[in-house]
């Protein structure tokens, strides 16, 4: 459960941008979380929900964009959807694969006044 | 509220120096009294009072400007990790960030291998625990300077809580800077604490498919030590399978099979460290 962690590291960050900017609200948050970042989406939303109260994104519209895994197979080279770390190529059923995307755990933009 | 977990309060993480610890007396420790008392008063409270809108709002008000950030959020923890990193390099330090679940056998390892190696080379420990000075007691006895961190209700070490250690703990130029993280193979595998190498711990008292459950883990470490090689007669751990499973996942990670009680494989640990560079 570093959910609540990670949730504390966003409003810090939102609230370094927002001093950075000399702006006071930020109406919106788009944070990105790939399927295989290591972070559970919806645990983290919820940290989120609960550790905005009295913090510069109280007011904030939070939205969360969820990348799917994907991977390229080592054996046949072939790219494919992941799922979770441990998927098996589809084509050849091989494992493991590189895994190339998925794994961003960011915030993407900030709507400020 | 715990930044980790939700519960207690939050960042009351504490890093303890041994030598500056203060002893509780039972008086002093028996301070907690309950704070009881009748209320005597009211509170107003109000409800929620929906009612139909009747009318509409026009929606040109201005929705501000987008900043583009394309943040890592966990660049601040890697940032730190970072800084710790050049500043155990510029000593010639030589970091390793132990890992677990609990009861692996980390602490018994790192014994062992501080009264072995004591005598030949500086070394340092920082522990991570969420309570108590157990460990770094234990370490301090074994003869290496030990720091500890009370993690609070916290699951992991991060950057920032090295840092403040490393600024309490005396390091010596060339040491070998042991991290034993708080028991747990699932938070700590996300905070690079600006370790040189990881070293992950499971022992034949756990299931062989432990690497196949804790993925993150097991892809992160460079080394796996296998602990509690004695007990392999009485359990089912499979040392084959298990190492089969973890190079599925890590063709890099290498292996070493020990027991900490009988110090079987642990010359082959110390040949690991000095090998380190």
């Amino acid at each position: 459960m570093h959910e609540f962690s990670l949730a504390i590291e966003v409003i810090n960050l939102a609230g370094r941008e927002v001093e950075k900017r000399g702006t006071r609200k930020i109406h919106e948050i788009t944070i990105e979380v790939g399927d295989l970042s290591g972070v559970e989406a919806d645990a983290f939303e919820s940290a989120l929900g609960l550790l905005v109260r009295d913090s510069i994104l109280d007011q904030a519209h939070v939205k969360i964009l969820r990348t799917p895994g994907t991977g390229n197979c080592l054996s046949c080279q072939s790219d494919f959807e992941m799922s979770h770390r441990m998927a098996t190529c589809p084509v050849c059923s091989c494992f493991p694969s590189e895994i190339r995307g998925g794994t961003e755990f960011r915030v993407v933009s900030l709507v400020v006044d | 509220m715990c930044e980790t977990c939700g519960c207690g309060d939050a960042g009351q993480f504490k890093v303890h120096d041994l030598n500056h610890k203060h002893p509780h007396n039972d008086q002093e420790a028996d301070h907690g009294h309950p704070h009881d008392h009748a209320h005597g008063h009211s509170h107003d409270h109000t409800h929620p009072h929906d009612h139909s809108h009747g009318h509409s709002h026009p929606h040109d008000h201005d929705h501000g400007t987008v900043i583009n950030l394309n943040v890592d959020i966990l660049s601040e923890n890697n940032k730190l990790a970072q800084l710790n990193r050049r500043y155990f390099a510029g000593r010639k330090v030589l970091c390793l960030n132990l890992v677990s679940s609990p009861g692996s056998g980390k602490t018994t390892i790192l014994e062992k291998t501080i009264k072995a190696l004591i005598p030949t080379r500086k070394l340092a420990v920082i522990e991570g625990d969420q309570q108590t000075f157990l460990d770094a007691d234990r370490i301090e006895k074994s003869g290496a300077p030990a720091i500890q961190i009370n993690t609070g209700s916290g699951c992991h070490l991060d950057a920032r809580m090295v840092e403040l250690a490393t600024e309490k703990l005396e390091i010596e130029f060339g040491s070998i800077l042991f991290i034993e993280n708080v028991g747990n193979l699932v938070c700590p595998a996300l905070f690079d604490l600006g370790e040189s190498k990881r070293v992950v711990v499971i022992s034949t008292t756990e299931g062989e498919d432990k690497p196949l459950k804790y993925p993150y883990m097991f892809q992160s470490s460079h080394l796996c030590l296998i602990n509690k090689s004695d007990l392999l007669p009485y359990v089912d751990f499979d040392v084959e399978k298990a190492i089969g499973y973890a190079r599925s996942l890590n063709p890099q990670l290498e292996f070493i099979l020990v027991s900490a009680k009988t110090g079987e494989g642990l010359d082959q640990w110390y040949d690991w460290l000095a090998n380190q560079k």
